[in-house]
């Protein structure tokens, strides 16, 4: 990697801004990529102007490289190449699956240290005086020269050995290296992002690893976490409200992960959530190789196997593949048009160029995008809900970033379902982009962790953002609560007009605000608002229905069933009446020959499981009398 | 202050038959546990009335 190299997407002297509040960033850290980023802005590129940083280390003689160009490593280096560590961080080596096979380092026993995995790889080193493989002095821990006065002899070929820290240390260092360059500016601290999944002790070594890379750890946020917090943040889309459902979706590339959010008000907790290993990007991947490796065959006659490839020269041309794909699903996800995947060299040095359309493209990630539907639907059910409980689809992970993922998924929502894509974030590196999401909320974290104070009660207010406090235990409603407008004569479900007000799964304590304007009929008055509060119960009604009947079609033959579809719709149903509240008006005003006027009505849920309903009138005038009334506690 | 949604549903005037029924002896369906992530401005301001024992009206000033 050119440390010293030059920044396009940035300068080293960026003006220091005249500002007190520290310099803070927000890191993904994946297993495959990672990506930084500072605020709410795109994230950060490094050196090479990637804002998608490989997770990757490769050592090359005297060389280290770092990112995607280590990355590129795997095609000629692949031995000396070490990817997918961040997984490894935290695990003993007697709890690593042994049977997967992988083409980069091996995985070993460490020699010293027992039940430890480390990865070995060939260096080629200065001798005779070999630098300690744990001094970590250097920006890319190169095993480099000018360190030891001892003249330099011919550098000879060493095993080093390395564990996952190690590589992760060096990693992350890099990271920040990156960071601080584009930044012009010392790093202060870091809000990191971890798999929700990641068990105490994984979470721990990244700590560690973080640590020992230099970087101060505001706090380590779970993915989802990280998520929510870009989504909630700015202005609402068309169509949500700040109380919803949402199902967060993380394609990477070794793996699938889903979230069930309930998002209140900036509040979220999960209501459900999935991991997948075997569902991902490199699945996409393999489709793809095989595909082209036929245009391959087809066009040069030249045979090449491939996903499994055995023979040398295949093992190659599909490395040098998957590393072309990069870019064709990037054009993919960019644009409608076709995309292309060229290869210098593929095998017996030919060089390949092929095509692919979207919809050829989408055929072949067809399989993939089936299993994230599947999944999700499992996902729903267990947590008791519907596809059409989904207020909000979230995209997260590089292979998320594929359209056709989300014209799969939008067969099972409701029309009415935001997405990235249907709200247009996702182009151009909008609040959307599932590429930068995390770091983006990542950053934002971290300034907010950044504003906390440091008096004895801001510090207790800290601890809340630490690992295993007990602030994050919460009383959760289990109905929805809303206030019924009854109707002397109504076909509605509830007998009148229902407006919800707080769903169901809203932590306690709670407080919701509405307005509207109330119909108060022809009559002078004087007027009275009146109406019932409810605890409703909500569920999902199947019927079999014939499709309408299409004018052109062709008569059925008599022996021929008319095919039912499956019509779904939510449903609500009273479980318990609360309380009734009447408003005498003061304000009504006439419009169009009926007396109307503005109600503002507030719900405070308490910690104990009270409710307290209050409305009054607003207008112009001064606001109305409160008119209230209380539900007793738990 | 509250955050005030702002609604388009106009309620219909009330049945001239409609009293309020008395409330009855009855409290909100069980709660559940849940685990908050520790995330976000609303976590933050949700923590701070926690510790300061602040209601919602009091946190707003
Ligand atoms: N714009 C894009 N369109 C399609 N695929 C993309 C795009 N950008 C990245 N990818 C793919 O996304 C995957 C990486 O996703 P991500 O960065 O979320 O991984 P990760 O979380 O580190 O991985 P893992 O699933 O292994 O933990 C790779 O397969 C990469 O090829
Ligand atoms: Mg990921």
């Amino acid at each position: 990697m050119a440390i010293n190299g030059t920044f396009p997407n940035g300068s080293a002297n960026a003006p220091v801004e005249a500002s007190s509040q520290p310099t803070v960033v927000g890191i993904n850290f994946g297993n495959s990529y990672a990506s930084i980023a500072e605020g709410l802005a795109e994230s950060i590129a490094n050196e090479d102007g990637e804002r998608q940083i490989a997770c990757a280390i490769s050592f090359h003689g005297e060389e280290t490289y770092i990112g995607n160009q280590a990355k590129a490593q795997l095609v000629k280096n692949a031995s000396n190449t070490i990817v997918g560590f961040r997984n490894l961080l935290g695990k003993k080596f007697s709890e690593l699956p042994k049977d997967k096979s992988t083409t980069s380092a091996p995985i070993i026993q460490h020699p010293d240290v027992p039940d430890e995995p480390a990865y070995k790889v060939q260096v080629l080193q200065a001798s005779p005086s070999p630098l300690p493989p744990s001094a970590l002095t250097t920006k890319t821990n190169t095993p480099a020269v000018s360190q030891t006065a001892t003249p330099r002899s011919e550098p000879a070929p060493v095993d080093r050995i390395l564990t996952p820290s190690e590589v992760a240390t060096i990693f992350l260092k890099s990271l920040l290296q990156s960071a601080e360059d584009f930044l012009g500016k010392k790093v202060e601290g870091a809000v990191i992002t971890v798999p929700g999944w990641f068990d105490e002790k994984q979470l721990a070594a990244v700590r560690q690893v973080a640590e020992n890379a230099g970087i101060n750890v505001l706090q380590l946020l779970e993915d989802a976490g990280a998520s929510a917090v870009t989504t909630t943040a700015g202005p609402l889309a068309d169509g949500l409200n700040p109380d919803r459902t949402q199902l967060v979706v993380d394609l990477g590339a070794s793996s699938l992960s889903l979230t069930l959010l309930s998002i209140r008000h900036g509040l979220f907790h999960i209501l459900a959530s999935s991991y997948d290993s075997n569902i991902g990007g490199d699945q996409i991947d393999d489709k793809l190789i095989k595909f082209f490796a036929k245009e391959f065959t087809k066009k040069t006659k030249t045979p090449l196997t491939v996903c499994p490839s055995t023979d040398k020269a295949d093992v190659r041309a599909e490395a040098r593949l998957r590393l072309a794909l990069e870019h064709t699903k990037r054009t993919i996800s960019a644009s409608p048009g076709a995309a292309t995947c060229s290869v210098e060299s593929l095998k017996d040095g030919l060089d390949f160029t092929g095509t692919i359309n979207r919809m050829r493209f989408d055929m072949e990630a067809r399989s993939v995008y089936s299993a994230v539907y599947a999944k999700a639907q499992e996902l729903l059910a267990s947590a008791d809900l519907d596809f059409l409980h989904v207020d909000e689809i979230v995209y997260v992970g590089g292979s998320a970033s594929l359209p056709g993922l989300d014209e799969t998924l939008a067969q099972g929502v409701q029309e009415s379902t935001v997405t990235p894509f249907t709200a247009g974030t996702v182009i151009g590196g909008g609040i959307g982009d599932p590429t930068t999401l995390l770091a983006r909320g990542a950053a934002l974290q971290a300034k907010l962790l950044a504003q906390i104070g440091h008096s004895g009660e801001d510090e207790e207010v800290r601890k809340a953002f630490e690992q295993g406090s007990t602030w994050v235990r919460a009383k959760a409603t289990t109905r929805s609560i809303g206030i019924l407008f009854p109707e002397e004569s109504s076909d509605a479900e509830l007998g009148g007009q229902w407006i919800g007000v707080i769903p169901r799964e809203t932590a306690v304590p709670a407080r919701r605000n509405i307005a509207f304007d109330v119909d108060l009929g022809e009559d002078g008055g004087p007027h009275r608002v009146g109406f019932e509060v409810w605890e409703v119960k909500e569920g999902v009604k199947v019927e079999k229905v014939k499709p309408p009947k299409d004018e052109d079609e062709e008569p059925l033959d008599e022996d021929e069933e008319e095919e039912e579809i499956e019509v779904k719709e939510k449903t609500i149903e009273k479980e318990g009446y609360l309380a009734s509240v009447v408003v005498e008006t003061k304000n009504a005003k006439k419009q169009k020959g009926r007396w109307r006027t503005r109600l503002e009505v507030q719900f405070l849920l308490g910690a104990d499981g009270s409710v307290e309903v209050s409305a009054w009138e607003v207008g112009t005038a001064v606001s109305g009398e409160k008119a209230s009334v209380s539900v007793p506690p738990l | 202050m509250a955050d005030v949604l702002q609604l388009t549903v106009v309620p219909p005037p009330l049945p001239k038959s409609w009293s309020p029924q008395p409330p009855p002896a009855k409290s909100l369906s069980p709660l559940v546990d849940r685990k908050l992530i520790a995330a976000g401005p609303a976590y933050l301001a949700h923590v701070r009335r926690a510790v300061h024992n602040l209601s919602f009206e009091e946190h707003d000033k």
